[in-house]
């Protein structure tokens, strides 16, 4: 995790914020009960199915749309009510939004010649923009003459220009392909990086969000669900929403057996005991189920005798550098186990039965 | 080989009801018109086939009544022509003034609201056009409408003269050819994407600013198309200055339908029709060749 005593300045401070649209019946709302505080140089991503929200929050943040009730302060003044012109805050759009009758140049300096910057200031600031995104070679291109690449640089550019406090990013490399993609993603930890700009991030792409923040809000129906560290939020789901959309797991219902300190203790199928992290506040009933969750990586093969529950393999699929084997457990559910490869491991067998041994602290009860 | 031939010719045959359309309707009239304009007028009308040059020394310059050699501009015809093509361009503009927001309103109405609002802009084009002239007329008359209710309400005491001005052409123009302008705007507005606009705002421009920086540039091609649609017609506007401006404010069309009328010379008035003609293709090059001065991706 990275050092947060150096980032503690507030940058945007949301509370109580919703937004609906609509009236009466076909009321729709969009947020709910947003509290969020984002710190100043952040690499902060809001993250969640489509339909969560993230845009609306995102447009609500730049001034395209005004929340309905709550507040919105950027680097401590109160901006909600204030259109997009007015907030120091600049956005890449998915589509990039490039003017199309402008050239690559005059799409850079047009936020600067809007503030009225003089001339040789625009002219200069442009063509610091174009080296910083390697598009010197472009400026007298129009939007149409460059590849979809190239107009994403360009899209970041024209946003950074101005120099905003925030940029705010909707989706910007989910138009491009795999490989450009992850170039893009270095770049916009460089650009980040070098001009310590706050950067708010929207994807619905685990992936991007878990490699690229400093910290990820997963969202769900208009609210947070969970902030916290790619980290965090990775090993240690607190709800079952996020625990699915993050990366493969494995959920169990289990019965508790007794309870601890911090964790529960629930009976795996096959009748061991095991100890499971509760999450802060929950206090499960000794006797009924709870939903557990574990990651198919911190799962383990072992002789049956040494093992803390065994399942029947159904099918393995090799990936290379790791096989997924997909289980039966003894009580009937199903089981995904991760094993990391090398030249010796042989493959698993279908109708084989596996040992298999928790990693310890990996289980973690979740708030259903 | 000879396959390739016999299609080639398909090709012709299957263009020949173009061609014969573009020959007998469009260029055909045309050439007769021009050749007209070289003859010498009949006595009841019409041309003898006798080479003169006559229509076209009139066009523009006028003999004394009492000496046939001294040779004057004239005056009158030469105030017509700049009446046309003032009204016109006075008329263009108006329409796009008020086209744009028309079109803008109609453009950002939800999609589904669209259809009726551009029904409704099509409604006029229902009715004969010098009905509608005379329900103009109805209103600016002197004991029309308007100054009646002027009147009733103590505004003022005696009626304001608009029939038979410059203005009441303009009304009359503004009102029938607006919806040519507002269409093609509309069309245009419609393929605007309004994330630009968004964007425009984004980077700290003001309403005023995104207008001029980002709408107009995007929806010139509709203004262009617009402006010319609306302009041609202006030019050889018949019925409107002939109701609505009476002899005073005469204008290119009334002037050309005179001469093949009552002033029973068609050489005279085929040779105006040919000016008009030049001046509309003069027109259209010179504001096609600034509208694209800057590169611009418009063809009209």
């Amino acid at each position: 995790m990275k050092d947060q005593t150096a980032r503690d300045s507030v940058e945007i401070e949301i509370t109580g914020l919703s937004k609906v649209f609509g009236q009466g019946a076909a009321a729709f709302s969009a947020l709910s009960d947003i509290d969020l505080t984002i710190r100043t140089g952040e690499f902060f991503t809001l993250l969640g199915p489509s339909g969560c929200g993230k845009t609306t929050l995102l447009r609500v943040i730049a001034g395209f749309e005004q929340p309905s009730t709550g507040s919105l302060r950027i680097n401590g003044r109160e901006v909600a009510g204030k259109g997009p012109n007015a907030r120091p805050v600049n956005t890449v759009f998915q589509n990039y939004a490039l003017f199309p009758h402008m050239s690559v140049a005059d799409n850079i300096g047009f936020g600067l010649k809007m503030l009225g910057k003089p001339r040789a200031e625009v002219a200069a600031t442009t063509a610091d923009m174009l080296r910083l995104v390697k598009m010197e070679e472009m400026a007298e291109r129009k939007p149409a003459q460059i590849s979809g690449g190239q107009q994403q640089r360009v899209a970041l550019a024209r946003a950074l220009a101005p120099r905003p406090r925030v940029l705010l990013l909707d989706e910007p490399l989910s138009a491009l392909d795999l490989k450009l993609r992850k170039e893009m993603q270095g770049e916009l930890k460089r650009l980040q990086a070098e001009t310590g700009i706050t950067f708010i991030f929207v994807t619905h792409d685990q992936e991007e969000a878990l490699t690229m923040s400093d910290r990820v809000a997963v969202m769900s129906a208009g609210r947070i669900l969970q902030l916290g560290s790619p980290h965090e939020i990775y090993h240690a789901p607190r709800e079952r929403f996020v625990a699915d959309f993050i990366g493969d797991t494995n959920f169990m219902e289990l019965p508790v057996a007794r309870l601890e300190k911090g964790g529960a203790f629930v009976t795996l199928p096959g009748g061991s005991e095991t100890r499971a992290e509760l999450p802060e506040g929950l206090t499960p009933v000794i006797g009924e189920k709870v939903t557990v969750v574990i990651r198919p990586e911190q799962v383990q093969m072992a002789p049956p005798d040494a093992a803390e529950m065994t399942g029947t393999v159904e099918s393995a699929t090799f990936f290379g550098t790791d096989t997924h084997v997909h289980l039966r457990l003894s009580d009937g559910q199903g089981f995904i186990l991760r094993r990391q490869n090398s030249a010796r491991t042989e493959e698993p067998a279908p109708g084989a039965v596996m040992g298999l041994k928790l990693s310890p602290g990996a289980l973690r009860v979740l708030r259903d | 080989m000879a396959e390739q031939r016999e299609s080639h010719l398909w090709k012709w045959l299957l263009c020949t009801p173009a061609l014969l359309v573009l020959v007998l309707a469009a260029s055909g009239p045309l050439f007769i018109v021009l050749a007209y304009s070289f003859l010498t007028p009949g006595t009841m009308g019409g041309v003898r086939w006798e080479f003169s040059t006559e229509g076209w020394f009139r066009v523009f310059l006028q003999r004394d009544i009492f000496d046939p050699d001294e040779v004057r501009w004239n005056q009158a015809h030469l105030t017509i022509f700049w009446r046309s093509i003032s009204l016109s361009l006075q008329t263009t503009i108006i329409c796009a003034v008020l086209g744009f927001p028309t079109a803008w309103f109609i453009a950002t109405r939800p999609p589904h609201r669209r259809a009726l609002w551009l029904f409704l802009i099509t409604i006029p084009f229902w009715t004969n056009l010098l009905i509608r002239t005379f329900a103009i007329q109805e209103l600016i008359r002197n004991n029309g409408t308007i100054n009646t209710l002027l009147m009733r309400t103590g505004i003022i005491d005696s009626p304001i003269q608009m029939m038979f001005t410059d203005f009441a052409v303009l009304l009359g123009m503004a009102y029938v050819f607006m919806p040519l302008m507002v269409l093609p705007l509309y069309a245009a507005m419609d393929k605007l994407d309004f994330r630009l606009v968004e964007a425009g705002y984004d980077l700290y421009a003001s309403r005023i600013k995104v207008l001029w920086y980002v709408i107009l540039p995007l929806v010139k091609p509709g203004f262009i198309a617009g402006s010319i649609l609306v302009f041609i017609p202006s030019i050889g506007a018949y019925v409107t200055p002939r109701v609505l401006g009476g002899g005073r404010t005469m204008m290119l069309g009334n002037l050309i339908a005179l001469q093949f009328g009552q002033g029973r010379n068609w050489p005279l008035g085929a040779a105006l029709a040919v000016v008009m003609l030049v001046i509309v293709v003069t027109t259209l090059v010179l504001y096609l060749r600034w509208a694209n001065r800057e590169g611009g991706q418009v063809r009209v």
